[in-house]
């Protein structure tokens, strides 16, 4: 095939699946739907920070000091109005319905105790949601040893024995000093859209022609089943960095977050990441037999690729086998990057390690196209 | 005739601001085939929805053996049979399945299945598909299995939608024998189809387009009202041409090969002259061109076009 | 209703979903794919993170501190030699968290006067995997014997706070997302096969020849929905025992009543699938709706966010999913032995789902254009 004839035809083909796609209503869903809802949704209302938790106060101490430790915890705004409980029956019933998430159970002692040096109080909490339960018992371990206990005598305080050993630990966070999750959130959505993207729409509009038929008219025309090929795959490379440029400015025009580090390594790093994921798109609409088929196997590829590539739960986390299986999708290597660029305000430097990762993957994808589609379009 | 077993009043069938069926006034009679004739996308498959009650008409009344569709569509349901376009018979299942399938839901199992199939299998020329899945046989079988089905559990009425689509021209004809059989039997059956020349197979015609009615008729009174007539050619050798001509009447005219004539009907007169030619005439050839259904049409829907029917 | 018709139904149904060896492979192979990747998911017990150390002070107190903190395997120190050399490994990402000793350290534990600065850097991009840490790495800290002040908070004063985890005391977060992926698993797939199969159905013809048919919509409907319904309970019992084996994750309270409460669950998604699948012309389409709406009504259901921290307008809407219910019950009955008696509200709502819903879809079924 002739060098000039070949880009001419794809080129053909590219701008006539965009007039096709146009009307594609899949299609519009899955770029004009589904980022605006992914966007509502990470940007305003998933979040790992408590918020409005139950909980309940079995005060047996009943003193101005017990109340005034329970409404500071209160006062810091993660918790709603305390449950007040009676018994320690009633603190394991109260947890066991999940009407409270704490009980804080103050002590009779506890204001004598405030006197003497080290007041002491017990924290019973529902351990099911781990994350939460840590999160929580660490507010109000901070609160508590932090409370001043005005009414000791000042000569008290002065005097207090220091624990040997004390360790003044502080603690920064860089790129996002209030811990807001819609950050990590939102700097990863361009991410999982142009997964979605490129899987599923590649997948569908490759099998969906071949069920219909009209693939083999296209065979039997004079472009090279290559050709065709590429020519599909044209127009979403197009329609991806459209939405990842609507992603970003969406998510700094509504929720103020703009990308600290360069726009180029952002562009950069977008084009082996969508070539590798439309590459995953056209294996499986080569290995499905029927449209459904393809739009099942790409589902099912999509969540795990979300599930353990750390866009929305932390990879490093992850035990180590899973965390590597986790690295062999393009959109682990992709987040890393995003990420990096957004809040760490990476440059084309620290986006390198990414890029050649997705070539690799591209690379690697390339070759299994190639074994399996041999023997049909020879 | 006796009461019509199908009759519509002003049926009409509106999608936003298309109206897919409108005003459709038809009679149908009991035992009779009635062909419902069009192009695509002339409102046949919209009608023949509607008067089956799987789609809600935007106007007009329907009655089908007696039976209020529009207000009480599914009591319909055990006096029809119904052959939609695609033929439904469920991929991944044997015919000898599906004949199960469909026949238990109408009730009939066991030894009356036994005998009822068949019967039916003979008729229909099925019994070496029955063992096969139905997504390998081929389309003319699928569509003497849809037939078959669809009349097994021996309903009043037969509505067929397009049941010769996609099937070559002998196993059509065929197909429309086993269609005839089914009317003799008592059944009536009321069939859409693009296909023109189809029409004369059944009794009565209608011609639907763009959702009106524009005849409705017998085949034969249709040809004598809208075509150009049928043509007779008689192919002679050249002596006895003349004589022949003059036998025939003024209209005959003379041909490179023989006689040809074209006459409204073949009426009997008509015939008892082509007899006495060929009795005379041994080496005579008599052909007869009998006028095409399409172009019928054409002049129905021209007729229709130079003068649009007063209402009513 | 006639019990020979729903007879017929369903032998075909099940005859069909039999021989169709792709439709059974998802129905095991999904639910078991999802049960082993969300598993992971929520570890909240930090192990081998990588930790950059910056060791300016070089004595044994400070090496004994950085020996404290990879000694049972939570991070995994990473030296650098300069603080320069480990702020560029925090921007490029990687190292998540990182841990600077001052020069003093030694002097500043030993003698009096101020304790010594430690800084714990984390990188706060990772905002989730920073929520974690902090709490872990102050327990840690604790640990060792150290007292822990917040810089600028009264010394030696304070309230010691004791706590005690009542219900998955290890804080282990597998049970969690064990639980929460028996909702996943019922609200995704169960709605997704039901569309694309009542889909396939519209297209080859079939649904309308069976309306044809005296076939009422009711035992259609249960011809569909039983026969997937028993498929699911199967695959309910499966990932009970899988997440048994191969996680270590059993039911803490009855695993009767979780099949139970479980299966019907599974009906009202049933259900819905057959009322997205009304409305889309071709599987492909039923498909890509179901995913656009199942993927944020999984997010929002409380399967990985809790429903708590979410802005009020929006909790109200997440309120009305049956997915959030059906999750609450599964996990109050993984994590906390809760009987029917205790989930009673939540089972009511679920009810009222249930009814609503399979409503909806038998009006769908006999619905005429």
């Amino acid at each position: 095939m002739s060098r000039p004839r070949f880009w001419s035809n794809v080129l053909a083909v590219a701008y006539r699946e965009a007039l096709v796609l146009r009307h594609d209503r899949a299609f519009i869903g899955v770029v004009v739907a589904q980022p605006i809802m992914m966007l509502v949704l990470m940007g305003m209302v998933l979040s790992n920070k408590p918020a409005n938790v139950p909980w309940a106060v079995l005060d047996r101490s009943e003193s101005p000091v017990s109340r005034r430790l329970v409404e500071e915890i209160q006062a810091s705004g993660y918790f709603r109005a305390p449950r007040t409980i009676h018994g320690y029956e009633e603190a394991r019933e109260v947890l066991r319905r999940g009407q409270a998430l704490a009980v804080l159970v103050v002590p009779d002692e506890f204001a004598r105790r405030i006197e003497r040096g080290r007041p002491r109080v017990q924290l019973l909490i529902d351990g099911s949601d781990p994350l939460s339960a840590a999160r929580i018992a660490g507010y109000i371990g901070q609160i508590a040893s932090a409370f001043a206990t005005r009414d000791g005598p000042p000569a008290v305080r002065h005097a207090a024995p220091r624990l040997p050993g004390a360790i003044d630990v502080r603690q920064r966070f860089w790129f996002n000093p209030t811990l807001s999750d819609r950050k990590f959130f939102l700097s990863a959505l361009a991410g999982m859209l142009l997964t979605n993207l490129c899987l599923s729409v590649t997948a569908l509009g490759l099998v969906g022609e071949r069920e219909v038929g009209t693939y083999e008219q296209m065979l039997a025309l004079p472009t090279t089943p290559l050709e065709i090929v590429l020519g599909k795959l044209v127009p979403f490379v197009g329609v991806s960095y459209a939405l990842l440029l609507f992603t970003t400015v969406a998510a700094g025009v509504i929720f103020g977050l703009w990308p600290q580090g360069s726009w180029l390594a952002l562009l950069v790093v977008t084009l082996p990441f969508v070539l590798a994921s439309l590459a995953i798109g056209v294996f499986v609409s080569a290995v499905a037999r029927t449209s459904a088929q393809a739009v099942f196997i790409t589902v099912f590829f999509i969540m795990p690729s979300f599930v353990l590539s750390g866009v929305l739960f932390p990879y490093q986390l992850m035990p180590r086998g899973v965390r590597e299986i986790g690295a062999l999708f393009p959109l682990r290597w992709y987040q890393i990057a995003l990420r990096g660029v957004i809040e760490r305000g990476a440059g084309m430097v620290e986006v390198l390690v990414p890029v050649a990762a997705l070539a690799a993957l591209f690379a690697g994808l390339l070759l299994v196209i190639r074994w399996r589609m041999k023997p049909r379009l020879g | 005739m006796m009461d019509p077993i199908i009759r519509t009043r002003g049926l009409t069938k509106r999608f936003g601001d298309f109206t897919a069926v409108d005003e459709l006034a038809i009679d149908v009679a009991p035992g009779t085939i009635f062909a419902f004739l069009g192009a695509n996308g002339s409102g046949k498959s919209t009608t023949i929805r509607m008067l089956i009650g799987l789609l809600r008409p935007t106007a007009g009344a329907i009655e089908v053996d007696g039976i209020d569709v529009v207000r009480q569509p599914r009591r319909v349901r055990d006096h029809i049979g119904y052959m939609g376009q695609k033929v439904s018979l469920y991929q991944g299942l044997t015919l000898r399945e599906n004949v199960e399938f469909y026949a238990g839901l109408y009730g009939l199992a066991g030894a009356e299945l036994e005998r009822r199939w068949g019967a039916l299998r003979e008729r229909f020329a099925l019994a070496e598909a029955e063992r096969e899945k139905t997504e390998e046989l081929p389309a003319a079988i699928r569509q003497r299995a849809g037939l078959a089905l669809s009349t097994m559990h021996r309903p009043r009425v037969l509505f067929l939608d397009e049941p010769t689509a996609g099937v070559d021209v002998r196993s059509r004809g065929v197909f429309w024998e086993l269609i005839q059989d089914e009317a003799e039997g008592g059944s009536t059956v009321f069939v859409t189809t693009h296909f023109m020349e189809e029409a004369d197979y059944c009794d009565w015609v209608c011609f639907i387009h763009a959702g009106r009615l524009v005849a409705d008729a017998a085949p034969e009174e249709l040809r004598r009202r809208y075509s150009a007539g049928y043509r007779i050619e008689v192919a002679l050798p050249e002596g006895e041409r003349a004589a022949v001509g003059a036998a025939l009447g003024r209209e005959a005219t003379t041909t490179p090969t023989g006689v040809a004539l074209v006459v409204d009907t073949l009426g009997p007169d008509v015939l008892a002259a082509l007899d006495r030619v060929v009795g005379r005439h041994p080496a005579a050839r008599v052909r007869i061109e009998q006028p095409q259904m399409t172009d019928v049409f054409r002049r129905v829907l021209a007729a229709r076009e130079a003068a649009p029917p007063a209402a009513g | 209703m006639s019990a020979r018709r729903l007879w017929t139904l369903l032998r075909r149904e099940v005859r069909a979903t039999l021989r169709d060896p792709f439709t059974a492979t998802i129905l095991v192979a999904v639910p078991l794919l999802a049960l082993l990747a969300f598993g992971f998911v929520l570890a909240t017990d930090v192990k081998h993170l990588a930790l950059g150390v910056h060791d300016a002070s070089g004595t044994a107190a400070s090496r004994r501190l950085v020996a404290e903190l990879a000694a049972n395997g939570t991070f995994d120190p990473r030296r650098f030699a300069t603080r320069a050399a480990l702020d560029r490994a925090l921007v490029s990402g990687a190292i998540s968290a990182a841990i600077v000793i001052p020069p003093d350290f030694d002097r500043a534990l030993h003698q009096g006067g101020d304790p010594p600065a430690v800084q714990v850097i984390y990188d706060g991009g990772e905002a989730v995997l920073a929520g974690n840490a902090e709490a872990f790495l102050r327990s840690l800290i604790a640990a060792t014997g150290a007292g822990l002040t917040e810089a600028g908070s009264p010394r030696g004063a304070g309230v010691e706070v004791v706590t005690r985890a009542l219900f998955n005391a290890r804080l282990d977060g597998k049970p969690f997302m064990v639980a929460g992926t028996f909702g996943f698993v019922l609200s995704f797939l169960t709605t997704l096969i039901t569309a694309v199969s009542i889909v396939n159905e519209r297209m080859t013809g079939t649904f309308d020849q069976l309306q044809v048919t005296p076939a009422t919509s009711l035992e259609i409907f249960l011809a569909k929905i039983l026969p997937l319904g028993a498929v699911f309970a199967f695959d309910v019992v499966l990932m009970v025992v899988v997440a048994g084996l191969v996680l270590g994750v059993w039911p803490h309270g009855s695993l009767l009543f979780f099949v139970v409460v479980s299966s019907g669950y599974v009906l009202i998604s049933l259900a819905l699938g057959l009322i997205f699948s009304a409305t889309s012309a071709t599987a492909a389409e039923a498909v890509q709706k179901t995913v656009l709406f199942s993927i944020p009504l999984v997010q929002m259901s409380g399967f990985a966010f809790a429903v708590r921290n979410m802005p009020t307008a929006f909790r109200w809407f997440a309120e009305l999913l049956p997915a959030t219910h059906y999750i609450r019950v599964s996990r109050a009955i993984y994590l906390r032995d809760a009987g029917p008696l205790e989930l009673l509200p939540e089972l009511g709502v679920l009810l009222l789902c249930g009814v609503v819903l399979i409503g909806l879809a038998l009006r769908t079924l006999e619905a005429r254009a």
